[in-house]
């Protein structure tokens, strides 16, 4: 890294000396943050499509990782960035609807963004150990019924608490904050091993993070949020329980800048998008991961992520799940 | 397929020049960053990954390992010359291996880092093949409430890096769990500390803290009063280790290597704690326990046996059950999964080929680390002959860079530099530390697992003795406190009467 650092500098210097004020977006290195750590799925899915977008946009992607605070530090570094799209983000669905609807703390809203595509879609999956005797979301909820049921998240204000939380409330529980224990751990491989050793009854995460553990037959899937059945996974989709409207919950990927990103950038990013996505290496791995790539449009991502904001802050506003401290 | 037909597969996959070739290069581009002080392995890692794309699996797992290896080692170099650990995992090293540095004897503090790191590694790599699966379920068997015993007792290594007075030493750990509570609270998901600040909302960065706490202090101390070190040097000798140092330390290297094999197995601990605990049974069990601190060899083995030892056992539950210890595995399973591989017991049914091979491969890259580091100690070992007035402005810059590297951001630096000072007040009025770290490092992750633990019992502390486990560890912590305070006594009961004495 410090050699590129080092390479990045030299190269931002030359640029401006040798260009004028005017030249044309991109003459220097774009700087990517993405707001998770090493070896997430945020941070593969962009290390995935980083190759193929330097191609793309002839301008070398530099990707720092940003971490802390559940995406908000390295959210917060872009935000405060200037618009002039030398600056951009790995938006996730933790980091720009989740905790944004359940956060009131949190030093930035939807508005400081401006979306230029949301690229990759992840569903998600509600899993428990075979030794829980559990084999069928009717099992799960009669065992919440009976109390002394709980799950693991990867942290307050995750896609996995709200996705627990949610699936619970479709399936008829009055209040799964009261019916169930919710126990946070460090990080999503921390909240799955919560579920293998028994600390935990179940999980809802991404597909992607749970795929090693049910082909290993560790865990059993009981659920997947997709419209049809889910390679890999023997488990009845939302629709097929008559529950279509988690199809909403799914986890995401995109991109963003800040809310001062000029019309020209946006732009150049969509042409850019386009081709990156149709890149092989970068689908190959994608779909390993399990993750259904859909390139959006900015106006597409806009209303996806709004209406995704949108049905997650009925959820907390409806169960006072919203933190204020 | 039988076990010598998987052996075969495992030896024709890694028997390639490209598979060495790997290995190699990932040693050495680990020991290289692992020396860079705020480069630590896991960045290291982190940045080898996208290479690996477009290797064979093999090929790229075997290069990550290497990478991770070697970086756990190289951290000790700059640990032991500049005192300032390379990467979180060699902050113990510092403890005695700085002091042995200031007398002259920085190479063979080196060599014994290198030997202890070597031995350390072969034994975890041979725990790994021979009891995965046996190491496996007793990583399962640790819920929160055996993490918490775990941690109590950790904590008492305390006392045994606290130096001349307990007192200090305890008023260096509260600083460090209070600095620790920075951040977000993991069970309500609130600000703590954070005073508005979107910086502070992460908790302070650790290596920041690492780096201002260790190297900062002894930059402001030439700084202030620079006449003392002019044009000072500290020679290194012809000072080499001996197989007679290594046979006297031989003891602790094995003790320390098994503490790593534990605490590497069950996932979420990391290497740091393992060292400072292989480092205070090392101190605790020594005839020279007085010499601990103060520059000992055995101290250094002891460290370093400890965190090296780790570095096979954390892939015990990584290719048994999928799961990440530490931020350097999530990133290794990330590769696993890029290649479509799914770690977990299907993985020794469905690829044993691979597991071998890999087996093969890590056996091996015990031996590379110990080449690639001679070959580096006597590299960077000049180090120690730059004068300070040079060395000192070089090292600043070094810890600048890496702590800006590490999350880009500035504020980080600050961070350092404010530490920095804690430093050198720490180091003025003689309060050491090491108790700061290890409070920093644990407290963490004792009240989280405290918290989940009374969140699963509904708050009642009963589930805090559930199993042999807790009352192993709740045995081990009262008879260590135990030893503790009588020490205390006999310490002042000897002290007592003479300072009558030399009043009359």
């Amino acid at each position: 890294m410090n050699l590129t650092k080092l390479g990045m500098a030299c190269a931002l210097t030359l640029g401006m000396m040798t260009t004028a004020a005017l030249a044309e977006y991109p003459d220097r290195p774009v700087n990517m943050i993405i707001p998770y750590g090493a070896g997430g799925a945020t941070d593969i899915s962009a290390r995935a499509i980083a190759e193929a977008l330097t191609e793309a946009a002839g301008t070398p992607m530099v990707m720092s990782n940003v971490t802390g605070a559940g995406g908000a530090t390295g959210s917060v570094a872009v935000q405060n960035a200037k618009g002039d799209g030398y600056t951009m983000l790995f938006a996730r669905v933790g980091s720009h609807t989740v905790n944004p609807a359940m956060k009131a703390t949190l030093p930035y809203t939807l508005d400081d963004f401006r979306f230029v595509t949301v690229y990759e879609i992840n569903p998600v999956v509600c899993a428990v150990t075979p030794a829980s005797g559990i084999t069928s979301m009717d099992d799960l909820i009669a065992k919440i019924n009976e109390g002394g049921v709980s799950y693991s998240s990867s942290g307050v204000g995750s896609l996995l608490q709200l996705a627990a939380v949610m699936v619970m409330k479709e399936f008829g529980i009055g209040n799964p904050l009261e019916a169930t224990v919710h126990i946070p751990q460090k990080g999503g491989g921390a909240a799955a091993t919560a579920v293998l050793n028994g600390t935990v009854t179940f999980i809802c995460t991404n597909s992607s993070a749970l795929a090693g553990f049910v082909a290993n037959g560790q865990l059993t899937p009981l659920l997947v949020t997709t419209p049809e059945r889910l390679n890999g996974f023997d488990a009845p989709t939302a629709a097929e329980l008559g529950k279509p409207a988690l199809e909403q919950l799914v986890g995401w990927t995109g991109i963003a800048g800040p809310a001062s990103l000029t019309d020209d950038v946006a732009t150049k990013w969509g042409e850019w998008m386009a081709t990156a996505v149709q890149d092989e290496k970068f689908l190959a791995v994608m779909e390993k991961a399990g993750s259904v790539i859909e390139l959006m449009s900015p106006e597409e991502a806009k209303a996806f992520i709004d209406g995704q904001y949108q049905t997650f802050r009925k959820l907390v506003d409806d169960l006072g799940m919203r933190i204020e401290g | 397929m039988s076990f010598i037909d998987n052996l075969m597969m495992g030896l024709s996959m890694v028997a390639n020049v490209g598979s060495f070739l790997a290995l190699g290069t990932g040693v050495a581009v680990g020991v290289f960053a692992g020396a860079i002080p705020g480069m630590s392995a896991t960045m290291a890692v982190a940045l080898t990954l996208p290479f690996t794309f477009a290797l064979q699996p093999i090929t790229g797992i075997l290069l990550l390992l290497g990478v991770y290896k070697g970086g756990i080692f190289g951290g000790s170099i700059p640990a032991i010359l500049i005192k300032t650990p390379g990467t979180p995992a060699s902050s113990a090293t510092v403890l005695d291996g700085y002091p042995l540095a200031e007398m002259g004897q920085a190479g063979k503090a080196l060599g014994m880092a290198l030997w202890a790191s070597c031995t350390a590694d072969l034994i975890s790599n041979l725990a790994l093949i021979l009891f995965a699966g046996f190491l496996a379920s007793f990583a399962l068997s640790f819920g929160p409430p055996e993490f918490f015993t775990l941690m109590l007792f950790s904590l008492t290594i305390i006392a045994g890096v606290s130096g001349e007075s307990l007192l200090r030493g305890a008023l260096s750990a509260m600083l460090g769990l209070l600095l620790a509570t920075v951040g977000l609270d993991l069970i309500y998901g609130t600000n703590r500390f954070t005073f508005g600040n979107a910086n502070l909302m992460g908790g302070l960065n650790f290596i920041a803290v690492l780096i201002g706490l260790f190297a900062i202090p002894e930059i402001i101390a030439m700084v202030w009063n620079p006449k003392v070190f002019d044009g000072q040097k500290r020679s290194m000798g012809k000072s080499w280790v001996s197989f007679a140092d290594y046979r006297r330390c031989f003891k602790s290297i094995v003790r320390g290597s098994f503490i790593g094999v534990f605490l590497g197995a069950i996932p979420g601990i990391g290497a740091a704690p393992s060292a400072f605990l292989s480092y205070s049974e090392a101190r605790r069990t020594s005839p020279n326990r007085d010499k601990f601190g103060k520059g000992e060899l055995e101290g250094v083995a002891a460290a370093e046996a400890g965190n090296n030892g780790v570095a096979g056992a954390t892939l015990i539950p990584l290719l048994a059950l999928g799961i990440p210890g530490d931020v350097i595995t999530a990133i290794i399973i990330g590769a696993f999964m890029i290649h479509g591989l799914q770690p977990g017991p299907m993985m020794f049914i469905l690829n044993a080929d691979i597991i071998y091979a890999l087996f093969i491969g890590l056996i091996v890259s015990s031996v590379f680390l110990f080449f690639i580091g001679s070959v580096a100690i006597h590299g960077f070992k000049y180090v120690a002959d730059i004068p300070r007035g040079v060395l000192f402005p070089a090292v600043l810059v070094l810890c600048i860079f890496g702590v800006f590297a590490v999350n880009n951001s500035i504020f980080d630096v600050g961070v350092m530099f404010a530490m920095g000072w804690v430093g050198y007040f720490m180091l003025r009025y003689r309060i050491p530390a090491a108790p700061f770290l290890i409070a920093f490092i644990l407290g963490p992750l004792l009240e989280d697992n405290f918290r989940q633990a009374m969140l699963m019992s509904g708050s009642s502390p009963v589930i805090l003795f559930r199993g042999p486990i807790t009352w192993f560890f709740w045995a081990l912590t009262v008879i260590t406190v135990f030893a503790i305070i009588r020490a205390g006594i006999k310490a002042t009961r000897r002290q007592g009467p003479l300072k009558v004495e030399s009043q009359t």
